[in-house]
């Protein structure tokens, strides 16, 4: 196991290595492409080790595998939060929420141990906050329909002198939407990238007597870990429940009736 | 649940759809200059924000493969799994309940033939004390009628030996007397006619007595 890794780690340096000269004299940071792919290739392997690990033990009545009840306990809390976020509908978003909850905790685990982390680029923090904010979108448009959904954009309705206004709150909130694909991407990429920063200026610090001061700062990395996968999956309820409110409304006029 | 599965659409057109934005990124990524997004970039590297439109593409390509096969793979199974576990207490529950309601049916229907035995017992210990007094009573009854009857009988006897030996006496009177006379007079007193009057004469001591 210890050669297994020794030897991916070397794998990991060497293309990033290769492919990063070329990439920075590109002027580019972070990770190159297969930089990238290699890291992200980590994560889902780290990722299919513990889900198979945990798997196996899904057939006891009582989780006693200690994988299988970090991830039940994992699941119930995405749960709660889709639940109590978004309604009763919530669950059926509890696997997509799963899926970025893992990927984006295990790569920043990766941040912890590695020189880089698929969320410690932009690009890829950008390509999960497309797809979050994309899907938000698609759900509001089979909730309410597309005229429906974009209507909401305008705010409530005005009378036709107030259209001037109508069209301003439209843009703003087109600009709005739009900005949440920044926030979501630029606030995580932010946190992970920031920290490796933060923890190579304190090294520095400490490099005349060769003591490692960045590593102090490992308890917060760790909670950062949490949290920003936590904020990530948040936030996209948030926005699911915002636009799913009125399909929420009608469900429980359909139960009352 | 039908919900669920229609909104999740097909795994395989998600992995198919995935798999073309992949290779879209990875071609994107090596020729963002040929295809004119180079330029953006650059612009974008000097104001600070290093963004590589084809990483981007490619991330999108990898959740979408990501998301069906995590679920088909993991989450589902964790999901029925749970559900399963949830299903089964709730049934071995639902089990205790009947069994709690069975044991309180049980207990009142137990108490209600409890109070029944001790009613019956009270009934019939009631019944027996009624019985012995009432045998207590007959057996009295019957006891004195006894008892008068005996008390008849002896006083019967009593006076049929009382007759019997007043007429012994009587006899035995009349035998000393004629005796007595028979010294008195020298004379056979035993005639009828002597015997006769000695019999008149006592009976009417007797009367006078």
């Amino acid at each position: 196991m210890g050669n297994l890794l020794t030897t991916g780690f070397h794998l990991i340096a060497g293309v990033e290595e290769h492919a990063g000269e070329a990439h920075k004299a590109e002027g580019h940071h972070g990770p190159s492409f297969i930089g990238l792919a290699v890291y992200v290739l980590l994560t889902v392997v780290i990722l299919f080790f513990m889900m198979s690990k945990a798997k196996s033990g899904l057939n006891q009545r009582v989780f006693k595998n200690s994988y299988t009840s970090i991830f039940e306990q994992l699941y119930l809390f995405l749960e709660n939060m889709c639940v109590g976020i978004i309604g009763s509908h919530g669950r059926k978003y509890i696997p997509m929420m799963m899926v970025f909850w893992l990927v984006i905790f295990v790569s920043n685990v990766i941040a912890l141990f590695m020189p880089t982390a698929p969320t410690a680029d932009l690009s890829f923090n950008l390509g999960m906050a497309l797809i979050a904010v994309g899907y938000v979108q698609y759900e509001g448009i089979r909730a309410n329909g597309v005229i429906g959904h974009f209507s909401h954009f305008a705010g409530p309705k005005l009378p036709v002198a107030l259209i001037p206004i109508s069209i301003m709150i439209f843009v703003i909130e087109l600009i709005s939407e739009v900005m949440k694909n920044v926030s979501l991407s630029l606030r995580l990429f932010g946190n992970i990238e920031g920290g490796h920063q933060a923890v190579l200026a304190m090294n520095k610090i400490g490099d005349p007597v060769f003591i490692p001061v960045g590593a102090f700062l490992l308890p917060i990395k760790i909670l950062t870990c949490v949290v920003q996968a936590l904020i990530f999956c948040l936030l996209t309820c948030v926005y699911i429940s915002l636009v799913t409110a009125h399909h929420d409304d009608h469900v429980e006029a359909a139960a009352a009736h | 649940m039908s919900n669920e599965q229609k909104s999740s659409g097909s795994p395989i057109v998600g992995i198919i759809l995935g798999a073309v934005f992949m290779v879209g990124g990875t071609y994107l990524s090596l020729n963002a200059k040929a295809l004119g997004v180079g330029g953006i970039q650059e612009t974008l590297e000097g104001q600070g924000i290093p963004l590589d439109f084809g990483k981007t593409i490619g991330t999108i390509g990898v959740f979408l493969i990501l998301f069906p096969v995590i679920k088909s793979f993991f989450i589902k199974p964790l999901q029925d799994a749970i559900q399963e576990r949830n299903s089964d207490l709730e049934r071995t529950f639902t089990e205790a309940e009947n069994l709690r309601t069975e044991m309180e049916r049980m207990r009142s229907d137990y108490d209600r033939r409890l109070a029944e035995s001790e009613a019956s017992a009270r009934e019939q210990i009631q019944s027996q004390i009624r019985e012995a007094q009432n045998l207590r009573s007959s057996l009295m009854a019957e006891a004195a009628t006894r008892a008068d009857a005996l008390v008849q009988q002896a006083t019967a006897e009593i006076e049929a030996e009382k007759q019997k030996v007043l007429v012994e006496l009587r006899t035995h009177v009349v035998d000393l007397a004629l005796a007595a006379a028979e010294k008195v007079v020298g004379e056979n007193m035993d005639s009828e006619r002597n015997r006769r009057l000695v019999d008149d004469y006592i009976n009417s001591v007797e009367v006078v007595a």
